[in-house]
């Protein structure tokens, strides 16, 4: 039963994980366009490097909740 | 028989008026959208949009090289106060006004409205950029709009002036003086 707590309470870290990244990602793709346009090439690079971090994160995490959630 | 009739009776959508107990499930629909398929959801939209910022670097690396753009404007004596003149900066595809302001300063935009792309004009009498299509006004000073459609601010181009000549030396899309 507490392993049981413990694991929905490791899944929703995951979980939270993912949907902040998600958030980030969303955030991120809207400064780049808008850096774009403006010409502000440094910004660019800067928030295109944190939404390819914020996936490989987001992918990350999603591998390691998929091996605890198959897991039999 | 008796097994036949059983199965009938508990198939999806049956008319069978004895039971209904399986309507409300739908094993279909239970195994696309659940949990799981919800979180690989949200893990797919993540790494897109996440992966979507690429395309933007990429063409952004490819347009650097053009940072140190000079190019010569006219001479400062043809340009009395209180005028102003057209030229092509940073292409000749791209129109600009060079803005010589009552008080004696160099003022100079990319004069296409941020609007819908019209032509800005001097407007002597109020010292303005104006947008005459939608009537869309720029302060001179800065470039930001002060009235009517526009949101954002005309491109800046900076100006240097050398020997009586006034040179354009770079530019400013978002400057937000």
């Amino acid at each position: 039963m507490q392993s049981e707590g413990k694991s929905a309470m490791v899944n929703k870290k995951y979980w939270i994980i993912i949907f902040l990244t998600l958030a980030v990602n969303v955030v991120m793709l809207q400064w780049t366009i808008e850096s774009f346009y403006g010409e502000e090439y440094v910004h660019v690079w800067l928030y295109t490097a944190i939404g390819t971090t914020s996936s490989l994160v987001c992918f990350l995490t999603f591998w390691q909740w998929r091996k605890q959630e198959y897991r039999k | 028989m008796p097994q036949d009739h059983k199965n009938k009776r508990n198939s999806k959508d049956s008319n069978d008026e004895m039971i209904h107990l399986i309507d409300n499930l739908n094993r279909d629909d239970d195994l696309k959208y659940n949990r799981r398929a919800f979180l690989k959801s949200a893990v797919g939209a993540s790494i897109t949009l996440g992966l979507a910022t690429l395309p933007f670097s990429a063409i952004a690396l490819n347009r650097e090289e053009d940072d140190t753009n000079r190019k010569m404007i006219t001479q400062l004596k043809d340009l009395p106060k209180d005028s102003s003149m057209n030229f092509n900066y940073p292409t000749d595809d791209e129109p600009a006004i060079l803005v010589h302001t009552k008080e004696g300063k160099l003022k100079a935009y990319n004069n296409k409205c941020t609007h819908l792309q019209c032509p800005v004009f001097y407007e002597k009498e109020e010292s303005v950029l104006l947008c005459p299509c939608h009537r869309g006004f720029f302060s001179v000073d800065n470039g930001q709009p002060l009235a009517g459609p526009p949101q954002r601010e005309l491109p800046l181009i900076e100006l240097e002036v050398k020997d009586g000549v006034v040179y354009a030396v770079g530019r400013k899309v978002r400057h937000g003086e």
